[in-house]
């Protein structure tokens, strides 16, 4: 059954096409080769007749008998052929017994059957001849075996034997080696594609370090089966905190509605149980549409409302939006743009993110404090900072916040669900810009922007961080979270 | 009456929005799939449609988009568990003038309805009065009978909005959609009301009668009817 999957193989189909080819092509150069040597025996050979024949025509009748003689004696190898004949046929001289009847007697040399006086050979051989008339009548026959080229076909028979087969072969083995070599590594990334089926997703295609196409789509897919494995776990830990996270407002509302049902003795605390628990199903569905809305950044499915985008406006409106609220808090914001910056992105999400940023900021900042928005841009890139005069964000959390639903100690009584970093680092990712968070005192985050490239580059680095992001500490223990997997 | 067709398949959704509507003084026609939704839509001629997405027989958007190829430009508002923001320019660009992600809140539903009845008409006015507030959108100035209104660009817009839907219940999730061009629900919960306590600090003066009023619960109103 092996063998015959083996034989069935496209690569030894291939192989064996290609034997196939090469075979004929060396069939047809022999042949040609042949044909070549053939011709130019004949021609040398219808020379030499020639010469021979205007000779012994311009000999005296008196000496051609002996000439003829001495012509055919010096023969060794017995491919002369000489014959005298009088006006009648009758022969004078030579080794020929007739003149052939085919033979025209006008001294061009042809191709003939010559009965010879002695036949040495067991077959007909073939001859080259031609006949002339002498004055007086008498007719001159001259001709030669040009049998060699029999021997010298046979001469590339073998050689074509002997090279032939052995190619032939040769190409088969290479072909057949292939083939079992192709099978094992396709039947290896089989078993190997079965088990990562079968639930297996810490398999990976084996990946030699040789640089072939089969090499490299296995880095690819094996890039993939990373993505999805991070996307999977982070998918596993979504579905814990999702149960989790829901849990407790769903649990306010139930309660809430649970001890109304039995102790609201008056409409008006029939409403405020009512309100209660609204505000509990509300907060649950806040998550779940975060939730939703995570999902859909994060499968890079928001790409349709890229454009470019004026980062400076996006600045100032936010400002605009937030001053009220921080004024009210009694925090002073100030927005500080160096010139005009462009980018390739979605405006609604980078609004968002800086919103976000400066959400955050506002809400942490003790009241007395400040909120600074920058836009520092060179020719390529540009930051985006956002900083504050509130605690930041220490050192064993700056990983943390930007998981989904964590909710630090010191925001425990902040209003949110946790995710706001998470929807910030997920649009950061999606544009291929970097997250930078820096460390106490002060709150200070950046966003690394590229304007220099149009559209995002997409991720493509194996993490073992939370949703794909990487991160290392860049200049003054910064942490920084990359939308990339190329070093800054 | 105002006459409104709702076409969707969830019969206690169905019900409940009944209900509220007609509390409200609406005439509500219910049908439970796209067929028959878009069959009565023709012979009967409401003045808005409500419409799920997801229906039997026939989905929603393609009920919307016959109604406008048949030339019907009578107000929808669409209904749809598909929140994703391409899910909802998509419902707008077959024909929808509003949408709406399920689950929502009666009055959110009550509240866009009434605006999609009461549309502003799109008026090359220069000037925009309600009760004895006065806009000059050219000047973009405010006045409140005699007094001028000092208003930053945002205000100006929001009052701008409210006074084209005076004595309208307006929700939060549409201040946000319009005026702030929100296209997502903001972490800070209160933007809406500290912005609007500042505007009504501005019109509502000591000792003038209060226009903005905060509907406990639902959003916020410009009242000029006495």
């Amino acid at each position: 059954m092996r063998q015959f999957h083996f034989i069935r193989s496209n690569t030894f189909l291939w192989a064996l096409a290609v034997a196939a080819a090469f075979a004929l092509f060396v069939v047809g150069l022999f042949a040609f080769i042949y044909w070549k040597i053939d011709d130019y025996l004949i021609v040398r050979s219808d020379r030499m007749i020639t010469t021979q024949i205007d000779f012994l025509a311009r000999l005296p009748s008196a000496r051609r008998v002996n000439a003829i003689t001495d012509h055919l004696e010096q023969d060794s190898r017995g491919v002369q052929y000489a014959g005298l004949f009088d006006a009648a046929g009758a022969r004078l001289a030579g080794n020929i017994q007739r003149v052939p009847q085919e033979l025209e007697l006008d001294g061009v040399v042809q191709g003939v059957r010559l009965d010879r006086i002695t036949q040495s050979t067991d077959h007909d051989p073939v001859v080259r001849a031609a006949a002339r008339r002498l004055e007086g009548g008498a007719i001159l026959v001259m001709g030669r075996n040009v049998d060699e080229t029999r021997e010298i076909s046979s001469v590339v028979g073998q050689a074509l034997a002997l090279g032939l087969l052995p190619a032939f072969c040769l190409c088969l083995l290479a072909g057949a080696c292939l083939s079992i070599r192709a099978q094992r590594r396709v039947e290896e990334v089989n078993q190997r594609v079965r088990r990562i089926v079968a639930g297996d997703l810490r398999e990976r295609l084996p990946q030699d370090n040789v640089d072939d196409p089969f090499a490299r789509l296995a880095g690819i897919v094996n890039g993939m089966l990373d993505e999805m494995e991070t996307m999977i776990n982070a998918l596993t830990g979504v579905g814990n905190d999702i149960a989790h996270d829901l849990r407790t407002p769903l649990t306010r509302a139930r309660l809430a509605l649970e001890r109304g049902r039995t102790h609201a003795a008056t409409l008006e605390q029939l409403h405020e149980v009512v309100d209660k628990a609204v505000a509990g199903i509300d907060q649950s569905l806040a998550i779940v549409t975060a939730l939703l809305r995570l999902a859909e950044i994060e499968n890079n499915r928001r790409m349709a409302g890229f454009g470019d985008v004026a980062l400076d406006e996006i600045l100032r409106e936010v400002c605009d939006v937030y001053e009220p609220i921080a004024e009210d808090k009694n925090v002073a914001l100030g927005v500080a743009i160096d010139r005009k910056v462009q980018v390739w992105g979605d405006r609604d999400l980078l609004f968002e993110t800086v919103a976000n940023l400066v959400d955050n900021a506002v809400k942490f900042t003790p009241a007395g404090g400040m909120v600074r928005l920058e836009l520092v841009s060179t020719d390529k890139t540009a930051f985006v900072r956002v900083s504050d005069t509130g605690l930041g964000i220490n050192e064993q959390e700056r990983e943390a916040v930007l998981r989904r639903f964590y909710r630090s100690d010191k925001m425990r009584h902040t209003p949110g669900v946790g995710l706001g970093l998470s929807l910030v680092a997920a649009i950061v990712k999606l544009h291929g810009f970097r997250l930078i968070i820096y460390p106490p005192p002060g709150g200070r985050v950046e966003i690394l922007v590229s304007t220099g490239a149009k559209g995002p580059r997409p991720s493509t680095s194996r993490s073992r961080v939370t949703r794909g992001l990487t991160g290392r500490n860049v200049g003054g223990d910064a942490w920084l979270a990359n939308g990339e997997s190329r070093d800054a | 009456m105002t006459r409104i067709l709702l076409i969707e398949d969830d019969a206690e959704t169905a019900e409940s929005v009944i209900a509220e509507l007609a509390d409200r003084g609406f005439e509500v026609q219910w049908s439970p799939d796209g067929i028959d939704g878009l069959d009565r839509a023709r012979s009967s001629c409401p003045d808005a449609l409500i419409v799920d997405r997801m229906l039997p027989g026939m989905d929603g958007l393609t009920v919307i988009e016959a109604l406008r190829k048949d030339e019907v430009g009578t107000p929808v508002l669409v209904l749809s568990a598909l929140g994703a923001v391409d899910d909802r320019v998509r419902g707008l660009r077959m024909g929808g003038d509003d949408y709406l992600t399920k689950p929502f809140a009666l009055i959110e539903l009550v509240a866009r309805v009434e605006a999609l009845l009461r549309r502003p008409t799109d008026s090359r006015e220069t000037t925009l009065r309600a009760g004895p507030l006065e806009l000059d959108l050219i000047d973009r100035t405010a006045r409140r009978g005699e007094r001028e209104i000092d208003l930053l660009p945002r205000e100006f817009r929001l009052l701008e909005y409210m006074m084209r839907r005076s004595d309208q219940l307006l929700t939060r999730a549409m201040l946000l959609e319009e005026v702030w061009n929100y296209k997502f629900v903001p972490a800070t919960t209160n933007l809406i009301d500290v912005h609007m306590g500042r505007l009504r600090h501005k019109v509502d003066g000591p000792g003038e009668m209060q226009l903005i009023h905060n509907v406990r619960g639902s959003g916020f109103l410009l009242r000029v009817r006495q």
